[in-house]
């Protein structure tokens, strides 16, 4: 085979081989063994996931990160945490509080510095005046908060998570897990191990043979059913005994405590055990992350193949976009297999869903047309749709339990599913007729003249995927009623997301009966589809920014600036669309 | 220009492409503006101005008149419905090429009719019971009434009941199957009521409680979850004489009567009441949450439902997506209170309720019908090019 035909497969094989690699697990930290302690499974949030889970989504909510640099050296979200549970002197050390609002730090009395990130010691003076400050923010309705509220309330509720976490195992400040087993029965005990119980942000303890499966324990529940005379959870002591070889910095000891544990939980709990495996090799591999830079790679590889060995380089991209679609599609069918859920449950997996259809769609169109515009937008909806999803997750567990009236496997996988493949739909439209926009720009700029052809294709595509979204809209938005109408007997209320749906569909059946009617042609068909991003951006985000339906605050300032300048770009591009520079005759045919 | 073309014109604009482009653009501004109005109005009361109009009127700074600035839901959805139905006649032809359509269309009208109908016909009104406590009627969320109870017999009480639409007028009523006459003296759909203070003016009730009180006129509530505080002052009258001006209001618990002929009445406003032939009542309330957080994970009620006419006795366990329908209603969980000893069902009472499943099916059949011919020729198109290419 000529290294022509053969590199986008190499190329697509390097992707998939770096994707591999991402799933090894890692080495010792300092000798621990600590990417095994962090894989046992935990009580949190409702649901079992591994303590590696707690770890990312804890540090992701506190820091928006899930790794940092720290002395010179990259500290993951599992080691962080056990030195906040066992060695909370090191951990208050470590910057891990991202505090970007002039006016928080100005509380603090901290200047606003290139490193926006903060310890707890440097917090620990100031704790009051947070806690007051929240408190006082807390009575406003999350609506009417000024930014500073918002700012002081979501920065208290981080530290909060962060005093939670630092009592659960033990409490910070005494001498550890192992001196609670040997001062059960005293006096002072029963306090510090009603704080243990109260402060816990997970169980570690997993149900006993003979118990429901949901009854977890947390340290401090366990210790005092023991101190008021009830059995020792057999588990308890090795977990002080890991706590304590930890701090002491024992790694040898740690290692094979830890082993101890794996082997009494795969005894006790072998499905808790193999289900939090998983969740820990999901979350190691981070799909989508590596999906969204495979898609970057992808839109480069076809970016240069305009300008140069057009004929390898756009198969590459085509390859790398299908090798990113591959990464792509595994984690979601992972997430639902883990979740045991449909694809959508929250915003952030919608947005993991839409590039996911898009891209879908898009390798359908490049495999009709050949055009490489197909491979363009569907590597562009795809990085952008997942960069949304890495934004969106720093809400904190992205895969929290249903709430009761969302709890419906059917309705989420049927009206949920459906309505998001409509989004996914009007977007590629969107993208598509950004796409034209270019095209055309660039070849009236450069003089290259006229390429109906091209245009003809372009406007194709993008009549099919109209029609395709409207479709999915419109299924998508009276399932949604029918839900409603099983779940509280109205078929339709005109919810801001109801009505947000409404919207989607109206637009599209607009765009296709102007269309029908020859109102429009090619650009109009074009602009319109363009205006339809800022309809289903308004439909997807906006409608939750205005605090009627259920969404937390926390998105409300970023979100609106995002989703702002999201609406901006999009009438800019709707400009660029409408008046187009003018394109000099016919340029020359392609036989 | 004759009648004749002048009609004619009519007809085809009726039926045109250009008066559905706008209808459908009109109808997703309107869509967007109800939308953003949610926040101050609440839910119901932007459906009120921007849906269930048919002008959307707008007040000018403080003045008190009003103008009409855009067509209202109503007006729109009427307009796209006379547009479907006149295009559908002009425009489709009865072939297999545009059959998708006819269906699309077909569906599209039943649709909206099902919206119209649900608007003129569904009746929402709730239901609370407490555990172990049995129910036969069900409440208005937004209707109050006066009710003037006989409690002469312990063994059962007499209602009679008079609507707030009837109390709004401010006259005087006769209550039915009783000598009673009603004069209501002033009536406020919303209002708070204070302790009467020393500087205050004089309360307008001359017995009972209300002596004491100061009744402050608010305006009504527009948020979907608030409810308004009626409030009215009525002198009961009968046989010649009346029996002094009271107090009424959903916000006085304290029990006020007189005694006519022989006869003790009491009287109180409250949420107005639907008696039902049948009767519920409520076993067990469950309300579980995640373990170790707040997040609820199911609620549901079981209930007994009693009906002596058709002797049926049976339990049922509501929950959410899993309505009980029943005699045309159908009873949704909706909420709960008092520490988890009260639920409280929605009940929904729409006789269109099946139209939206039906045209569902005809619109996303006849989508799919037109889109799947159109691909199809395109794809053929496309074929027929590769091979001229």
């Amino acid at each position: 085979m000529k290294l022509s035909k053969a590199f986008p497969w190499l190329a697509a094989a390097v992707a998939l081989a770096g994707v591999v690699f991402a799933m090894l697990p890692q080495g010792k930290v300092r000798g621990f063994a600590i990417h095994r302690y962090a894989s046992l499974p935990v009580l949190e949030g409702g649901r079992v996931k591994p303590l590696d889970s707690v770890a990312r989504n804890s540090l992701l909510v506190i820091r928006s990160q899930q790794s940092f640099r720290y002395e010179g050296r990259a500290i993951s979200a599992d080691e962080w945490l056990l030195d906040l549970l066992f060695r909370p002197q090191v951990a208050d050390q470590q910057p891990v509080f991202v505090i970007n609002d002039p006016d928080v730090l100005g509380l603090i009395g901290l200047k606003q510095t290139p490193d926006r990130y903060f310890s707890f010691d440097t917090l620990g003076p100031h704790l009051q005046d947070i806690q007051d400050q929240a408190m006082a923010a807390q009575s406003v309705d999350p609506k009417e908060r000024t930014r500073f509220q918002t700012a002081v309330t979501n920065l208290y509720e981080r530290v909060y998570l962060y005093y939670k976490l630092r009592n659960t195992m033990q409490l910070a400040g005494t001498q550890g897990l192992a001196f609670e087993l040997q001062t059960l029965g005293t006096p002072e005990a029963a306090q510090r191990q009603a704080d243990l119980a109260k402060l816990a942000q997970f169980r570690p303890l997993p149900p006993l043979p003979g118990q429901r499966p949901d009854a977890w324990e947390s340290v401090g529940e366990a210790l005092q059913k023991a101190a008021a005379g009830g059995t020792m959870h057999p588990d308890l002591p090795l977990f002080a005994q890991a706590g304590t070889a930890y701090a002491s910095g024992d790694a040898q000891a740690f290692n094979s405590v830890t082993r101890q544990l794996e082997s009494r939980f795969e005894a006790e709990r072998p499905g808790a055990v193999r289900e939090a495996g998983h969740e820990a090799l999901f979350n190691r591999t981070e799909p989508f992350y590596l999906g969204m830079v495979i898609y970057v790679c992808a839109l480069l590889a076809l970016f240069i193949s305009w300008m140069w060995k057009s004929e390898i380089l756009q198969p590459t991209a085509f390859a790398l976009l299908v090798a990113g679609a591959i990464v792509h599609t595994t984690g979601l069918a992972f997430r639902i297999v883990l979740q045991g859920r449909p694809p959508v449950t929250n915003l952030y997996s919608s947005a993991v869903f839409v590039g996911w259809g898009a891209v879908i769609l898009g390798i359908v169109l490049e495999r009709l047309y050949r055009k490489g515009f197909g491979t363009a937008v569907a590597a562009a909806a795809g990085f952008a749709s997942l960069i949304v999803a890495q934004h969106l997750a720093t809400d904190g567990d992205t895969m929290e339990m249903m709430r009761a009236v969302l709890d419906s496997n059917f309705w989420l996988a049927t009206h949920v599913v459906t309505i998001t493949i409509g989004y996914s739909g009007t977007f590629l439209a969107g993208a598509l007729a950004i796409g034209w926009t270019f095209w055309r720009w660039i070849r009236g700029l450069s003089g290259a003249g006229d390429d109906p052809e091209t245009g003809r294709a372009l406007m194709d595509m993008t009549y099919g995927v109209i029609c395709f979204a409207l479709f999915f809209s419109f299924v998508g938005t009276v399932l949604g009623g029918i839900w409603a109408d099983q779940s509280w007997g109205r078929f339709w209320g005109w919810d801001p997301k109801e009505n947000g749906a409404l919207m989607i569909v109206l637009w599209n059946a607009i765009i296709l009966h102007a269309r029908w009617a020859g109102y429009i042609r090619e650009r109009g068909l074009m602009a319109m589809a363009i205006f339809g991003n800022i309809i289903t951006s308004f439909s997807w985000f906006g409608v939750n920014l205005l605090g009627v339906g259920l969404h937390s605050y926390g998105f409300t300032t970023n979100g609106f600036t995002a989703l702002m300048i999201f609406i901006a770009t999009q009438v800019v591009m709707l400009g660029l669309c409408l008046f187009p520079p003018p394109m000099r005759g016919p340029g020359p045919r392609k036989a | 220009m004759t009648d004749t073309s002048l009609l004619r014109r009519l007809w085809k604009a009726l039926g045109s492409f250009e008066l559905t482009i706008v209808s459908l653009a009109l109808l997703l501004a309107l869509v967007f503006l109800c939308t953003i109005a949610q926040v101050h109005l609440g839910t119901l009361g932007a459906v009120k101005v921007y849906m269930h109009s048919v002008l959307v009127w707008w007040q000018p700074g403080t003045s008190s008149f009003s103008i009409p600035i855009f067509p209202g839901g109503t007006l729109v959805g009427a307009v796209l419905v006379v547009n479907l139905v006149v295009s559908t006649i002009q425009r489709l032809d009865f072939t297999w090429r545009k059959s998708g359509l006819w269906i699309v269309h077909v569906g599209l009208i039943l649709l909206i009719a099902g919206k119209f109908a649900a608007g003129a016909f569904q009746i929402e009104t709730n239901m609370a019971i407490e555990v172990g406590q049995t129910v036969n009627y069900v409440e208005s969320p937004r209707h109050m009434e006066l009710a003037v109870i006989d409690t002469t017999d312990p063994a059962f009480d007499d209602v009679y009941s008079v609507p707030d639409t009837l109390l709004e007028r401010e006259g005087t009523v006769a209550i039915p199957g009783t000598p009673l006459k009603i004069r209501v003296k002033r009536f406020f759909r919303n209002a708070t009521l204070s302790r009467l203070g020393p500087g205050d003016p004089p309360s307008m009730a001359t017995t009972g409680v209300g002596t004491e009180v100061k009744v402050v006129e608010k305006p009504p509530v527009t948020q979907d979850n608030d409810i308004n505080h009626t409030t009215a002052f009525i002198e009961p009258m009968a046989g010649g004489r009346d029996f002094g001006t009271w107090l009424v209001s959903t916000d006085l618990t304290t029990p006020q009567g007189f005694t006519y002929a022989g006869h003790s009445y009491r009287m109180l406003i409250r949420p107005l009441r639907i008696y039902l032939p049948y009767a519920i009542t409520l076993k067990k309330f469950s309300h579980d949450v995640y373990p170790g957080t707040n997040i609820p994970k199911n609620f549901s009620s079981l209930i007994h439902l009693s009906n002596p006419n058709t002797h049926e006795e049976r339990d049922v366990l509501i929950y959410m997506n899993q309505p009980l329908r029943y005699d045309g209603k159908a009873f949704y969980q909706a909420s709960y209170g008092q520490g988890d000893r009260l639920s409280i069902l929605q009940v929904v009472d729409n006789p269109g309720w099946l139209i939206p499943y039906i045209s569902c099916v005809l619109v996303t059949l006849g989508l799919l019908i037109h889109f799947g011919l159109t691909l199809r020729r395109s794809m053929k198109r496309r074929q027929s090019q590769k091979k001229e290419g």
